[in-house]
């Protein structure tokens, strides 16, 4: 077996391990015959498990061989005509230590959800959405192809709406998962439209046709606007999952979801899959300026505006979701100076921190009344804030504006959705109005 | 005859179940008209689909098998055949079969009685010849059938006559233009001398004809209101069929090369009521009026890649066919089930159905997600093919269908977190999935996922078919005759398949 043979095998396990164990967990919960708890947890970390050592595998012999990418020219799914649509799978000094790192961590947060779902009714749901999860995140990671990419992509952002709303019977989890869902859907259109401007440049989907797979030193073979137009439509995609602003409505909200999910999906993987996407195509970036400059602003001002409201809000879950925003958003500004090595060490340290933080959060408060007694009193607010040296009505002006999330949900309410929204009402009504008048009567009745 | 009953080949085959397809739902509406088996109604109807979803995987058998010439028998008109079976027929027949069967078997039974079994049937026997039937004349008289058991079957539900009476509007419209458009066509055909206003008027006739019959913008709103009044199964088994895009296939499509100026502009409103139907669908106030608007937007995406010159967009629009079909087949059968348990079930609010049935909620979940591109369904496969079939020629059009994609998806996850989220209502009935819900179910979920996976021999089958489609019209530039000046249908009237591509008995 040569080398290229053993990096394929290992990278397709590194799929297919995750993916068995989402079927066969799934299909018998289909059936309505679930597995218990125990086989369902260890299904799953076993997938996972299976996977993560599997990457370390690839990881070591890559090293050995001074990181030259593996192209794996997996299974032709369907061919017609001259279009072949073909599984495309990359090995190379980005994809591989990723894939350590998200198998890794959802082989860990699998056996923390294992505890911490216990009899919980929607149990196999969990675990079925988790391996949907990562899965997804496996595939969009070893992309060799932006059309593999955007499956990975599509099972990241539905899996992590459905997870959202895991506690369905609670309105406010519902309303959280339809809005995350939604601004997922919206920049989705993003990496579609930028899949169909790499095809029409290129003619196939391939990121090996559109720059050089050596990544991070990887060169661009598409003229400089086509670099532009594909890189921006991927940071239009990419500012849904990273929570930029005016995309940052669903991150706090998000935290509805069960711990384990928050952690991996709002403080770890998800967040960060926008990034990934952004850095896998850097070779783009460096002809794109105009794009770069891009993520510097918007990145910039997300830093800005999550540090400033993550300092008011009340809750824990909120605070750390807000400051997930803001590493988010350096990362986007670090990729958009063009750094390549500093923001994917960013995203692991960040990652594994803030998953950290997160799983520890439900007790944290336990923590605090421990201190608290410990010590006799509460110990007081810590460090300097600014905001304190400025006069007491500028301060509460500035808390106001804090707490009502800088008024950027207000105005895209007030001035694009809320708009959107009653002329489609009206549009509705309308066919109401004349089928109603061509019936004579209102539709409806007994079926 | 001897020769049939011999089934040395696949054409006596493809013959024989073409016959056996259609005869079995036909004998068994008579038996129920007769008042035969009237204690065991769902017997009746198994037994006659069942025979029909066999028959017709026959078809789909033989044909894989044999060399891919179009099989043809009985009177033609141009290349209009009043038997007429290619690769198209053999792929939508086990699907039209398929979505038929399942919906029978999920109909509760207060929806079995004796007339309704009867219009049940016919309607199924009508639906399924129009897809073994190329014959312009056949095309209008099947029209008719399939809309009469509709009309009958909305207008006799409590509260649905003014459901029927916009159907009965717009479908009088729509056979009407299409009588006109095609007798227009066979008494003026662009071959004789001074021929050409009526055959263009006719042309026009028929392209409206199929606008109004899709439901197709600014002649769709009996689309949703239908789904609003009348039984769930009559809605899904008038719509999902797509009676009209085969009607296009065989009258319209392959004839873009120029002179299909029809064709054209069905395509544009094809793709302007696929991006309005689904946003509608985004503001609807109850399941019943987003399944009608989605529906819409699904079915109008097929009909607007069928405007395509090239094989793989009309691919793209066969998968996409399928795959919305039997997905929005789902949903509507869950609904169904849900509407048997819980009443109308409106959107306005959190319906918290989740604890009342859990399997319904994932069924739908997957059939929602199956019908907007879910990796590893069909549908991906499909709007894969459609937008990659569109880059070169129609740009545009893939944009807008990525738009409607976009916004369909929406609405269906708004749909799914409305109905089965929120608090679980505290009388609500605590009903599990029935044996005769869930076989369906899982067999078009199953349907869905497999060919998804695994979309290699329908895709090629598919191919196959449009390529045969277009070569038999000379769009794609392998026939050289000249495109008469009368627009699509004549040219297609005119066309004679030779007797060397068509067996003729």
């Amino acid at each position: 077996m040569t080398g290229h043979d053993l990096i394929s095998s290992l990278v397709i396990v590194q799929l297919a391990a995750p993916a068995t164990a989402l079927a066969v967990i799934g299909l018998p919960a289909l059936l309505g015959r679930p597995l218990d708890e125990r086989t369902t947890t260890r299904l799953v970390g076993a997938g996972f498990a299976a996977g993560f050592l599997a990457a370390v595998s690839t990881l070591v012999i890559l090293a050995a061989r001074d990181f030259r990418p593996e192209i794996v020219d997996g299974v032709t799914w369907f061919a017609v005509g001259h279009h072949e649509a073909t599984i495309h799978l990359v090995a190379d000094a980005l994809s591989v230590p990723y894939v350590c790192f998200t198998s890794g961590l959802i082989w860990l947060v699998n056996a923390f959800a294992g505890k911490y779902l216990h009899r919980e009714p929607g149990f196999t749901r969990f675990f079925i959405l988790l391996a949907l999860f990562g899965t997804g995140m496996n595939l969009m990671v070893l992309a060799d192809s932006i059309d593999v990419l955007f499956a990975g992509w599509e099972c990241v952002g539905i899996s992590s709406a459905l997870l959202i709303g895991f506690f369905h019977e609670r309105g406010n989890a519902v309303r959280a998962a339809l809005r995350a869902f939604t601004t997922y859907r919206i920049c989705d259109v993003g990496i579609l439209v930028a899949s169909v401007v790499i095809h029409r440049a290129v003619g196939s989907g391939d990121f090996d046709r559109v720059f050089g797979t050596n990544w991070p030193h990887g060169t661009c073979l598409v003229p400089a606007t086509t670099a532009t137009v594909i890189c921006l439509l991927l940071v239009f995609a990419a500012l849904g999952k990273t929570a930029q602003v005016p995309f940052s409505g669903w991150l706090p909200r998000a935290m509805e979801g069960p711990t384990p999910s928050s952690a991996i999906f709002y403080g770890a993987l998800s967040i960060h899959a926008g990034a990934y996407v952004l850095l896998r195509c850097e070779a783009l970036l460096d002809q794109a300026p105009l794009a770069r400059a891009a993520l510097i602003v918007i990145g910039s001002g997300t830093a800005l505006h999550a540090a400033f409201v993550g300092k008011a809000q009340t809750d824990l879950k909120s605070m750390l979701a807000y400051a997930s925003m803001t590493q988010a958003s350096l990362i986007l500004v670090e990729i958009g100076l063009g750094w390549r090595v500093i923001p994917l060490m960013h995203v692991i340290g960040h990652a594994i921190v803030r998953s950290l933080q997160i799983l520890r959060s439900p007790s944290a408060l336990h923590d605090r009344n421990e201190l608290d007694a410990a010590l006799g009193g509460h110990p007081g607010p810590g460090g300097l804030w600014p905001v304190s040296l400025m006069p007491a009505r500028w301060q509460q002006a500035i808390y106001r504006v804090a707490l009502d999330r800088g008024y950027e949900e207000m105005v895209i309410g007030r001035f694009i959705v809320g708009p959107v929204l009653r002329l489609l009402d009206a549009a509705a009504t309308a066919e109401k109005r004349w089928i109603r008048w061509l019936s004579g009567e209102s539709l409806g009745g007994e079926r | 005859m001897t020769s049939i009953l011999a089934l040395e080949t696949p054409r006596d085959w493809m013959l024989v179940a073409a016959a056996a397809t259609v005869a079995a739902p036909l004998l068994g509406g008579g038996l129920a008209a007769a008042g035969v088996a009237s204690r065991s109604p769902r017997l009746l109807v198994m037994v006659s689909s069942g025979i029909s979803l066999v028959a017709s995987l026959v078809i789909a058998g033989a044909w894989a098998v044999s060399d891919g010439t179009p099989v043809g028998f009985g009177e033609a008109i141009g290349d209009g055949r009043l038997v007429f079976i290619d690769g198209l027929t053999a792929a939508l027949l086990p699907y039209v079969a398929l979505i038929s069967i399942a919906i029978l078997l999920v109909a509760p039974r207060r929806s079995l009685d004796r007339a309704a079994v009867r219009r049940a049937l016919l309607g199924l026997a009508a639906t399924l010849a129009v897809f073994l039937t190329s014959h312009p004349l056949a095309l209008i008289a099947l029209w008719i059938a399939t809309a009469q058991p509709t009309w009958r079957a909305t207008r006799v539900t409590p509260g649905g006559r003014p459901a029927a009476r916009v159907y009965a509007i717009y479908t009088t419209l729509a056979i009407a233009c299409m009588a006109a458009g095609t007798l227009m066509l066979v008494a003026d055909p662009p071959w004789e001398r001074l021929s050409g206003m009526v055959g263009t008027t006719g042309g026009w006739l028929v392209a409206i004809a199929v606008m109004i019959r899709k439901g197709i913008v600014p002649f769709h709103s009996w689309y949703p209101a239908l789904f609003s009044g009348a039984p769930m199964s009559t809605a899904l088994a008038a719509t999902m069929p797509q009676v009209a895009s085969y009607t296009a296939v065989r009258l319209l499509v392959g004839h873009a090369d120029g002179v299909a100026v029809e064709l054209e502009v069905l395509a544009v409103l094809a793709l302007v009521t696929a991006v309005y139907g689904a946003a509608l669908a985004l503001v609807q106030r109850d399941l019943r009026g987003f399944i009608g608007t989605f529906a819409m937007s699904q079915s109008a995406i097929v009909l607007a890649g069928l405007s395509g010159r090239l094989p793989m967009e009309l691919n793209g629009a066969f998968c996409i066919w399928i795959s919305s079909g039997l997905a929005i087949t789902g949903i509507g059968l869950v609904t169904w089930a849900l509407e048997s348990r819980a009443g109308d079930i409106s959107l306005e609010t959190l319906q918290g159905r989740f604890w009342d049935a859990p399997e319904l909620a994932a069924f739908f979940l997957l059939f929602g997600l199956a019908a907007i591109g879910l990796p590893g369904t069909l549908s991906f496969v499909a709007d894969d093919l459609i937008v990659s079939g569109s880059l070169d020629d129609h740009l545009s059009a893939g944009l807008m269908v990525i738009g409607s994609t976009v916004l369909c998806g929406i609405a269906v996850m708004r749909c799914w977190f409305h109905v089965f989220g929120g608090p679980s209502p505290v009388d609500s009935p605590r009903h599990a999935i029935l044996g005769r819900e869930k076989v369906p179910l899982t067999i078009l979920i199953g349907t869905l996922f497999v060919l998804g996976i695994w979309p290699g021999p329908l895709v090629q089958s598919l191919e196959r078919a449009a390529e045969g489609v277009l070569r038999a019209t000379g769009a794609d530039g392998s026939t050289p005759d000249q495109p008469g000046p009368h627009g699509a249908v004549q040219d297609r009237l005119r066309h004679e398949i030779p007797d060397s591509r068509l067996h003729a008995p």
